[in-house]
């Protein structure tokens, strides 16, 4: 069990008027090497389960192991470790440093690992390249479409090659052509190994998830498997 | 994270914001340059002022004795100074031939105390610029801080077998002998000859410009040429600061012994007066002190708005940038990292803005010395060492705190706070 999340809570506002239960105790558990959806409205609590799920933010209440590790008794630094090997984001407003260019945002995350200045060029170019945004590296954000610099995004959600893959509305921001290229992304990541969780209001992107978790006023509404059909 | 990576980081970001990090650095400029200057013109008015009295004559005793005996008690006196010699390095008469006195060199005539010839219409005090003829011992041009310019000074034996030789001041040589050298040169006081055997250099003091117009003949001269009035004035050098204090306390107590005073409080057998120009010295190092402290108030001021303007700007940018620090923890930054990055950043900021302070204070110190030229005569302006390190240390000090500060806060957030933030 890669995932497994119990009885989770995540409540603003506990005991005052304006109380608002995000997580309303959720219970999920996810294998290695699935590719879940987690779909649901706006404010179903979808994006608060990826900041859970992604060490982003912690749950008010429940239990949450990753990879066998109990989250609530990790400290600061211990999380900041699980962000950087075990899980990579990708946002949809793509969250790249505009100051840095794709590759210097893209070696960002191995600069936090540790890996020595010899291989972390390398590594931040072979990401791009898997992305097809080689021949950019030496652009800024700003000088790029959403579309490359969502692509930006995944080379450096990439570049650790971490097991967990979350992906909070990638194409939210996006055309549905580019947008379709982004899924394809995933897709192969998933065909790699990685686990892949989507977060999506979109049911047409939904569709083409292998399981679908839906979601709504912080409860789990239904799970189900799906055939899916990717050619 | 090694420490080359966050050195590169910080500079590059610096190099990204170059209108905030010039905004940054220049509250640090104007609070460390500021200071620089404004201290560096204080201490050269104070060192101005204290050079002043320095060559007017520290740790100089001045003794006036009124004595109803006449020379005995005052033989006394002297021989008493005279055995405190681990205090005292000199001792002097310090007279003068009030009568008027003719003094000729070759087809030169000058006369003291002519006041009835004096041209009045110059309106200028004929005392600073007359001719005083001393009467002294051979430690006269110790006793008032005069150097030597050439030849030497009037010896033991030429002032107590009252010997016919003098010594002149830069301004009375000046006035007889141009720019010849007189030491050798024969001059007449009154029609008797003396030799001239040495010269002091100008001592050039601006409220006592007579002090160079001299001419010290030995003190035993005083029956002959001064009608042997009484030498009241003393003049006593010692050897330093402290053995001032205790040569004058000593002093005191044996010349109190000497005229006691009677019941009704007043002196017997005489009188005297005690003094030393160093009370007017410490007078004056207090009154500087005082500069000091107000100049040290203003520039304190003036570095704690600098600091508040670094202060200000850092808390806008760190707080701009907390959107960033959310990313960053995302994909892995540890807590330590961020605030390293930070750290780093700020205090490279401040360094170069710092840095840059003392130059233009440095610049602006040498431009308040050329400006002020007229005050600080003969010295030029340099901020001290300590003073612009001191500066800088704090500025870089205070911008790193409130670089810190809301870095340390933005770190501390959950990343999805600090993501959340615009």
């Amino acid at each position: 069990m890669l995932i497994d999340i119990r009885n989770l809570y995540k409540i603003y506002n506990e005991g005052r008027e304006s109380e608002v239960r995000a997580l309303d105790g959720v219970s999920l558990q996810i294998d290695k090497g699935e590719f879940v959806a987690i779909v649901g409205q706006s404010g179903s609590g979808k994006s608060t389960m990826m900041n859970v799920l992604g060490c982003l933010d912690i749950p008010t209440y429940g239990e949450y192991r990753l990879d066998g590790n109990d989250i609530n008794s990790l400290n600061d630094k211990q999380l900041a470790r699980i962000r950087n090997r075990e899980i990579g984001f990708i946002f949809q407003g793509y969250n790249l440093i505009q100051e840095l260019d794709a590759l210097e945002n893209v070696t960002l995350p191995l600069i936090y690992r540790g890996v020595s200045v010899f291989d972390r060029e390398d590594m931040a170019m072979a990401a791009l390249a898997k992305v097809g945004m080689d021949d950019r590296a030496h652009h800024r954000p700003s000088e790029m479409s959403g579309g490359q610099q969502q692509r930006v995004a995944i080379a450096r959600a990439i570049a650790t090659s971490p097991p967990i893959i979350m992906a909070d509305e990638p194409t939210g921001a996006l055309d549905s052509k580019t947008g379709k290229h982004v899924l394809e992304i995933l897709r192969d990541l998933y065909r790699g190994g990685t686990t892949v969780l989507l977060i999506t209001h979109d049911d047409g992107i939904a569709a083409t998830a292998k399981r679908v978790v839906r979601l709504s006023d912080g409860r789990i509404v239904s799970d189900r498997q799906q055939e899916v059909d990717w050619e | 994270m090694n420490l080359w990576q966050a050195f590169k980081m910080a500079f590059k970001s610096i190099a990204m914001k170059k209108t905030r990090s010039f905004l940054t650095m220049l509250g640090i400029i104007i609070g460390v340059a500021s200071v620089v200057i404004m201290v560096s013109v204080m201490q050269g008015q104070a060192k101005k002022s204290m050079e002043m009295f320095e060559k007017m004559g520290e740790n100089k005793i001045n003794l006036y004795i009124w004595a109803w005996d006449g020379g005995e008690s005052v033989q006394r006196v002297m021989d008493y100074c005279l055995s405190l010699n681990t205090y005292i390095s000199g001792i002097t008469p310090n007279a003068e031939i009030n009568d008027s006195v003719t003094i000729q060199y070759g087809a030169k005539t000058i006369k003291t105390n002519d006041w009835d010839n004096y041209d009045w219409s110059t309106g200028q005090d004929p005392w600073m610029t007359m001719l005083h003829v001393k009467l002294g011992s051979e430690q006269y041009g110790v006793c008032n801080n005069y150097k030597l310019a050439s030849g030497r000074e009037m010896s033991y034996l030429e002032v107590e077998k009252t010997l016919p030789v003098c010594m002149l001041g830069a301004g009375a040589k000046e006035q007889l002998f141009g720019f010849t050298d007189p030491v050798g040169e024969t001059i007449t006081l009154n029609g008797d000859p003396f030799q001239v055997v040495g010269w002091y250099q100008p001592m050039d003091l601006d409220w006592q410009p007579q002090m160079d117009n001299i001419i010290v003949i030995p003190h035993t001269f005083n029956r002959t040429m001064n009608n042997n009035y009484d030498m009241n004035e003393y003049v006593i050098k010692a050897r330093d600061a402290q053995s001032t204090v205790k040569a004058m306390t000593l002093l005191t107590a044996y010349l109190n012994g000497m005229f006691p005073k009677d019941a009704d409080g007043n002196r017997m057998n005489g009188s005297y007066d005690l003094g030393s120009d160093n009370s007017a010295a410490e007078n004056q190092q207090k009154a500087s002190m005082m500069q000091s402290l107000v100049m040290g108030a203003i520039a304190g001021i003036s570095l704690l708005v600098g600091g508040i303007g670094i202060m200000n700007i850092m808390l806008v940018t760190v707080t701009e940038r907390t959107r960033e620090i959310g990313i960053r923890k995302a994909i892995g930054a540890e807590r330590s990292s961020i605030i390293t990055q930070f750290l780093i950043e700020s205090a490279v900021i401040c360094s170069i803005g710092g840095l840059i302070g003392i130059g233009i204070g440095y610049v602006g110190t040498m431009i308040a010395g050329k400006l002020m030229a007229d005050v600080f005569e003969g010295i030029i302006l340099m901020p001290e060492p300590f003073i612009a390190v001191g500066a800088f240390l704090f500025s870089v000090v205070l911008g790193i705190i409130f670089g810190m500060y809301p870095a340390i806060k933005a770190s501390g957030l959950q990343p999805v706070v600090a993501l959340r933030a615009d």
